[in-house]
């Protein structure tokens, strides 16, 4: 298990994250969402020892990671960096040899991946002679080059195009596979919903859920019913018992339903004024989820993951 | 792809200090300003031996080709010579005809005539120097025969002696400080050089954001220390074949009087290099991880840069006045130390424990400044968005 466990870190006034934690199972994609500023690379960089936070720690399979074990972490800084200058295939043989592996190995390594990521060919290059996309999947083989057992990745999609966000998607799912547990950040909620198998929430510094993407979905569900009638008269659901409408537009009725309503009274009624057109659970997307527990400030509801 | 598994073992500080250093050293080695500088600044040190030797040696030497009696003229012109400062070899010639040959094949730098009345004198091209010692030489001939003729008794001229107030090896010790002089110069240029490659490193690590990447695997101490090794290794090189080349070369074309004095001030040269190289490169770096973009730089080593001159300026000044207050005082202060020291050292002016103080107040410095710069730089170092202050810096290591 990769643990975060209540971590605070706070410069000056300014609390920055206040008891952070999560776990993330080997072998499974974490996301981590937030809005700018919610505290998601401070609590990146604190797993990589980045940043000192004032309480809390990030365990490894039940260790404290250290200096020592962080060099079998993969790491992607959030601002990109590599050395302009320097020649592709060098670069990577350097961060692997950093993370430990010998001369040797770091040449295979490096050899090895700048083949899987298609930059055989710039292997000779100044890596500030790419495109920017090549550039990110230079990023991208440095940090897995010393074949990690832990992903830490702070926007690894952001500047990519579509076909570029699928093959580190790929390359990511294969690292899951074998048994890596990878954490990344994004804003991109469609992605995190399609790869991920857990997914945390972070709001002005304090996780606001976490969980699978499932059990966030059914707190929410079971809420909100959708239910579209043609026919009917505005007005045609507010008297129904524990019921609130969220929004109605022609007839396309957003209903909120309090614990122990009954759905099937809210189907007659709708019944009664004549089509129904549709009438379901709605299943929340991320999106919603998402700005639903950043937007509330009181909405503290902890969901252990 | 097998599964994950820890290749290799976890670095030790050695290893990753080593591995910065060695990126270091193969980075510039393969950079084409470093090698074209290092390139001209060797040729510039042999063309300056070749100068030296040119300017000692042309009129060091010269053939003189004499047709007629030489009896009386060879002598007063190799005199004439000597007064002037040129070795003249005398060359009997037959006649007018192989006069003329000689002096067009180069075999001899002039020819006289001094078979009639009227000497002449055949140069391929007129030179002064040789047309003033063979006049003087045969006004002097002539002279002394109208006299002679005349029954004048010519007794000896007396010799002019000459008595140095300043000490006999004045101008072994002028050669030392000059030699001082050239190695300060040297040491001035290479301490900015290498102050500039290690305040570049250090932006550009933080201005292309690497710097995050190396400090997850790293600590700041020891990215600090293998930048500094790996560029000190390099320069001392550098300034080990400098020294080394004109060393050779000196005796080699036999351009000093002293050669151990020589060796011994180029090797106080070298290692006033190492200390002040450590104190520099220290503050540069320090200075350095303040700022995040290369355009900044100029604002942060601007103090640096201008101890440096302050002390390259005050070592110059040294080689004159070696004993004077300023001289002294300098050469304890460190960073202007390694500046002046070495110059008075030259000068033969200091003793022994004077050296030894100064050398101590520096290593005291460098301490200090490793320390110091460390920290700020440890602290600054992730601060990747406009200009730290130092207060912050210190303030805020590893926060």
């Amino acid at each position: 298990m990769l643990e975060f466990d209540g971590l605070r870190k706070s410069y000056g006034a300014n609390q920055v994250l206040d008891d952070v934690g999560f776990a993330v199972r080997p072998g499974s994609m974490f996301g981590f969402c937030g809005s700018n500023g919610a505290g998601k690379t401070t609590t990146m960089r604190i797993a990589m020892g980045l940043v000192i936070p004032d309480a809390g720690e990030v365990r490894w399979q039940g260790r404290p990671l250290d200096q020592q074990t962080r060099r079998r972490v993969g790491y992607m800084p959030e601002e990109r960096g590599l050395y302009p200058k320097m020649k592709v295939g060098e670069q990577i043989t350097y961060f692997a040899r950093l993370h430990g592996l010998d001369a040797a190995a770091a040449a295979r390594a490096s050899a090895e991946w700048v083949e899987r990521l298609g930059l055989g060919a710039r292997r000779g290059d100044a890596v500030e002679k790419l495109s920017l996309g090549n550039q990110q999947r230079v990023q991208l083989a440095a940090a897995l080059v010393s074949r990690p057992e832990v992903l830490i990745l702070d926007e690894p999609f952001s500047g990519l195009d579509p076909v570029g966000v699928d093959s580190l998607a790929e390359a990511l799912l294969g690292q899951v596979r074998t048994g890596v547990p990878v954490v990344f950040s994004s804003h991109q909620l469609d992605l995190v919903e399609r790869l991920c198998d857990s997914v945390g929430i972070l709001a002005r510094g304090r996780m606001v859920a976490t969980g699978t993407v499932e059990e966030l979905r059914r707190r929410e569900a079971g809420r909100l019913l959708r239910v579209v009638v043609p026919d009917a008269a505005p007005g045609w659901a507010a008297a129904l018992p524990g019921a609130r409408v969220v929004s109605e537009q022609a007839g396309d009725t957003l209903l909120e339903l309090a614990d122990g309503a009954d759905d099937q009274a809210v189907l007659a009624a709708a019944l009664r004024t004549g089509r129904v057109a549709h009438f379901a659970w709605r299943e929340p997307s991320l999106v919603e989820l998402f700005r639903g527990a950043v937007a509330a400030p009181s909405t503290d509801e902890e969901v252990a993951a | 792809m097998s599964a994950p598994n820890s290749t290799g073992r976890a670095p030790g500080s050695s290893e990753l200090v080593r591995l910065v250093a060695g990126r270091e050293i193969s980075t510039r080695l393969r950079d084409k300003n470093f090698l074209v500088g290092l390139g001209v600044t060797i040729l510039l040190l042999v063309g300056l031996m070749a100068f030296q030797i040119a300017t000692a040696s042309g009129g060091d030497e010269g053939r003189l080709g004499i047709v007629g009696d030489s009896s009386a003229l060879g002598p007063a012109v190799q005199a004439q010579g000597e007064a002037v400062g040129i070795d003249v070899t005398v060359v009997e010639l037959d006649d007018e005809d192989a006069a003329r040959a000689a002096v067009e094949a180069e075999d001899v730098d002039g020819a006289l005539l001094a078979t009639g009345s009227a000497p002449e004198l055949l140069v391929l091209d007129r030179d002064s120097t040789m047309e003033a010692v063979v006049n003087a030489a045969v006004a002097g001939v002539a002279v002394t025969e109208q006299l002679a003729e005349a029954g004048v008794e010519l007794t000896a001229v007396p010799e002019v002696e000459v008595t140095a107030l300043s000490g006999e090896d004045d101008a072994a010790e002028q050669e030392q400080v000059l030699v001082a002089i050239i190695g300060v110069v040297l040491l001035y240029g290479l301490l900015i050089m290498f102050g500039q490659f290690i305040a570049q490193g250090v932006v550009e690590e933080k201005s292309s954001r690497v710097v995050e990447l190396l400090l997850a695997t790293m600590r700041p101490w020891q990215l600090l220390a293998g930048k500094i090794i790996g560029l000190g290794v390099l320069g001392l090189a550098q300034i080990v074949i400098i020294g080394v080349i004109s060393v050779a070369g000196a005796l080699a074309f036999d351009l000093v009087a002293v050669p151990g004095d020589l060796v011994g001030t180029v090797i106080s040269v070298v290692l006033w290099f190492v200390l002040g190289y450590a104190f520099y490169a220290a503050i540069f770096a320090m200075a350095a991880s303040l700022v995040s973009r290369q355009e900044d730089l100029g604002s942060v080593l601007t103090p640096m840069i201008l101890l440096l001159v302050v002390g390259f300026f005050i070592g110059l000044q040294a080689a004159s006045e070696p004993a004077g207050t300023m001289a002294v005082v300098t050469s304890y202060v460190p960073g202007l130390s390694p500046l002046v020291m070495p110059v008075r050292q030259a000068a033969g002016e200091v003793a022994v424990w004077e050296i030894a103080v100064a050398v101590v107040i520096m290593i005291v410095a460098i301490v200090a400044a490793v320390r110091l710069g460390g920290r700020i730089y440890a602290g600054a170092l992730l601060r990747t968005s406009g200009k730290t202050k130092l207060r912050e810096a210190l303030r805020a290591e590893r926060g």
